[in-house]
């Protein structure tokens, strides 16, 4: 190992170095390799923020040149790329800013154009580019949206957050495990029920099946003229005997014809005719009269109905007793009885000589009130009057589904010193005689009295009254 | 009183001492700078300079580099782990060793293993008078003796260095890749991403300054002995200390400056 001298063996060690020199630093600099050469393109952003000088410059993820220089122009960014020879950009390529991952570096993306198109001369210009989203105003997009969410969260914890809040949760899920537990012991109780109910449908059907079968072999039966109609359909004696039935009565009727007997006499005499027919006319009068009476009551419908409506606003109930005459199809007059838990304010104003005006306000509460209207419908839209709750007013009524559903707008208690009383609702009919109705009580009143309903109504048509009433005279 | 300004003068002398050290480490460095240019360079000591602080330290730099680089692999990967970043790891290993690890472990090592030899050598040299044997004998000392030393630490420190970066480099590989299961593609992708020529040259830079600042201050601390064997011991440290000290700071502004 003597051998080798000072200066071999520093030789040998500076020449190590220097091929690792060489070797890391043609790894390192190798994506740069070519691409001094090449030539400028301009390009116009907005904000170039984080492009730096040597950025990469690609197309589709290929690196095909390099950010030469970037200035300011107008306010603008100015960034000179240089782009290699063998790459032509096409007049309508597009050009972005866009980084390797959230926290890479910046690179150019060029959009390739339109195969074809003229190519972007040296030194020419990349007219379209596009901003893209960057990450501080990802960051404060991210922070107007939990703003956003926030607001949310905390109206959320407003209305069911704190102990009220919880307490009516708890009422919630209380009320609904109630409702589950009725529904299950409903299903429960009535297991047995259905169960028959099943069984005795089955029951049915095979009894009709029976039934079928029978009518079917009655009917193959007439058919074969077996049996009295089946005889009387297939046997050619019954119809003889019909025919000497028929060729008699002709008989009969040409000697009455002829004034042959008593009853030819008859019907031959003049007398006897204008007799009958003064009769019958007679009769015939008494005919009409009754005719009129029968289908006038046959029209004549008299109507008993409750409603009850439960205001929301005032927690009050609302009562109506109504009797609804319809003389004729188009035409009804109300009757009827309300009773008014929130009373009626009526409001005062005395001047005594000199003195300042007082107002008095008296409400009127727990009274009866009237209603006494008149009616007519047409068609699909029925228009009353009269007296609504005991003050004038008028109403409008839109039936629909075959008068299932009923439409209604009342206008009524016109005072100067309030507003009218608006009211509007609608009547479902769900069952024969039970309605369910909701609506808007006082919708415009100056004095609180504005309430959303619900109500039900019983309404069923009297038959005794019909009869009673029907002796009235009523005027057509 | 006395005592408090006997405390001022202590501290006044202190100084003075420090900043004329610095002044003497300066002219010293001139007359090397004059002394070199001025031929015959004597090329047969500065082949052995090299030698010694070169070849003989490649052991102890290739050991340190390749260390260094495995537990910056290591400590990188727990980092990185936390953003699913692993293969971040090896610019990591690789930019931390060429800018940074790579040319002041070298230099480190290097002062410890020849600055301390050379400040021994000149300072037994002073003290057994063979210095003044060689003005004597009209060979000056600093020509002779301290400028074949100083091209040597010029020359050998980034060579070292570059070995140093290489070994870095492959200890963080051997941990990243087969230990801790990085993907090798984007481990050495992103080396060759991340890391710029000017990374490598501008620790090479470093690594020559640092070679400059072991080599001057471990031959003037020698050159300066006095008070015989226990001079030689305490020229030794204080070379080895002063070395150290001036490349961590050095550092700093050289770094300042480049990057």
């Amino acid at each position: 190992m003597s051998s080798i001298s000072t200066e071999a063996k520093v030789g040998l060690f500076v020449l190590v170095a220097l091929i690792i020199l060489g070797y890391m630093s043609f790894r390192v600099g190798e994506k740069g390799f070519g691409l001094k050469k090449g030539y400028p393109v301009h390009v116009v952003f907005d904000n170039a923020t984080g492009l730096e000088k040597d950025a990469s410059v690609q197309i589709a993820g290929v690196e095909v040149g390099r950010v030469e220089d970037i200035s300011l122009k107008d306010g603008k960014a100015l960034v000179t790329l240089r782009i290699v020879p063998n790459v032509r950009l096409e007049k309508d390529v597009q050009a972005k800013i866009k980084a390797y991952g959230i926290l890479g570096d910046k690179y150019v993306d060029i959009v390739p154009g339109t195969l074809g198109e003229a190519y972007i001369a040296v030194g020419g210009d990349i007219v379209r580019t596009e901003q893209q989203a960057d990450i501080d105003k990802l960051l404060s997009e991210l922070g107007t949206i939990a703003g956003d969410v926030m607001e949310v969260t905390a109206s959320l914890k407003n209305s069911m957050g704190g102990a009220k809040g919880e307490e009516n949760i708890r009422a919630i899920i209380d009320n609904t495990r109630a409702i589950t537990e009725d529904l299950a012991r409903i299903v429960r109780q009535n297991d047995a029920k259905l169960n028959l109910m099943v069984d005795n449908l089955s029951e049915a059907s095979s009894e009709m099946r029976r039934t079928f079968a029978t009518l079917n072999s009655i009917v193959e039966k007439i058919d074969s003229g077996e049996g009295t109609i089946g005889q009387l359909v297939e046997n050619r004696d019954a119809f003889d005997n019909l025919n000497q039935t028929l060729v008699s009565l002709k008989g009969i009727t040409e000697k009455i014809n002829r004034g042959e007997g008593s009853i030819g006499k008859l019907v031959n005499d003049e007398d006897t005719v204008d007799n009958l027919n003064s009769s019958l006319k007679s009769i015939g009068k008494s005919m009409d009269g009754i005719d009129r009476y029968v289908s006038k009551s046959e029209q004549f419908k008299t109507f008993l109905s409750y409603r009850g409506e439960y205001l929301f606003d005032s927690g009050d109930g609302k009562g109506y007793i109504d009797l609804t005459i319809r003389p004729k199809e188009d035409k009804f007059y109300v009757l009827g009885l309300v009773t008014n838990p929130n009373g009626r304010l009526t409001v005062t104003d005395t001047t005594p000589a000199g003195g300042a005006t007082a107002r008095t306000e008296t409400w009127e509460r727990d009274e009866l009130l009237f209603t006494a209207q008149i009616g007519k419908r047409f068609k699909d839209i029925a228009l009353r009057g009269g007296v609504f709750e005991s003050t004038g007013g008028v109403g409008v009524d839109y039936f629909a589904l075959d008068d299932r559903l009923q439409l209604t707008f009342e206008v009524f208690d016109f005072g100067s010193d309030r507003n009218a009383h608006l009211k509007t609702y609608a009547e479902y009919r769900f069952l024969k005689h039970i309605y369910l109705s909701a609506g808007w009580d006082d919708f415009i009143s100056n004095e609180g009295g504005d309430s959303p309903f619900v109500g039900f109504s019983i309404k069923f048509e009297d038959e005794d009254l019909k009869y009673l009433l029907g002796s009235v005279p009523m005027p057509n | 009183m006395n005592r408090i300004s006997a405390a001022v003068d202590r501290f006044g002398r202190a100084v003075l001492d420090n900043i004329e050290e610095m002044g003497r480490i300066f002219i010293l460095f001139i007359s090397v700078l004059m002394w070199m240019v001025r031929p015959p360079l004597k090329l047969r000591l500065i082949f052995k300079q090299m030698e010694f602080v070169g070849v003989k330290s490649i052991f102890v730099v290739v050991l340190t580099g390749t260390f260094t680089g495995m537990v910056m692999a290591l400590q990188g990967y727990y980092g990185f782990r936390m953003f699913n970043a692993e293969s971040l790891v090896g610019s990591t290993v690789a930019l931390g060793m060429t800018r940074e690890l790579g040319p002041v472990l070298t230099a480190l090592m290097v002062t410890a293993r020849a600055g301390s030899a050379m400040a021994a050598e000149l300072g037994t040299m002073r003290v057994t008078e063979q210095i003044d044997a060689l003005s004597v004998m009209a060979t000056n000392p600093v020509k002779h003796l301290i400028v074949p030393r100083i091209i040597a630490g010029v020359i050998m420190l980034p060579a070292l260095t570059i070995v140093s970066d290489f070994m870095g480099i492959l200890g963080g590989y051997f941990v990243g890749v087969p230990i801790l299961n990085i993907n090798a593609g984007a481990f050495i992708k992103n080396i060759t991403k991340m890391v710029d020529l000017g990374d490598i040259y501008n620790g090479l830079i470093k690594a020559a300054f640092f070679g400059l600042i072991l080599s001057l201050v471990g031959c003037y601390k020698g050159f300066n002995t006095t008070g015989g064997a226990e001079g030689v011991g305490k020229a030794t440290t204080e070379a080895v200390v002063l070395a150290s000290v001036s490349i961590l700071v050095s550092d700093y502004f050289l770094t300042a400056i480049m990057f």
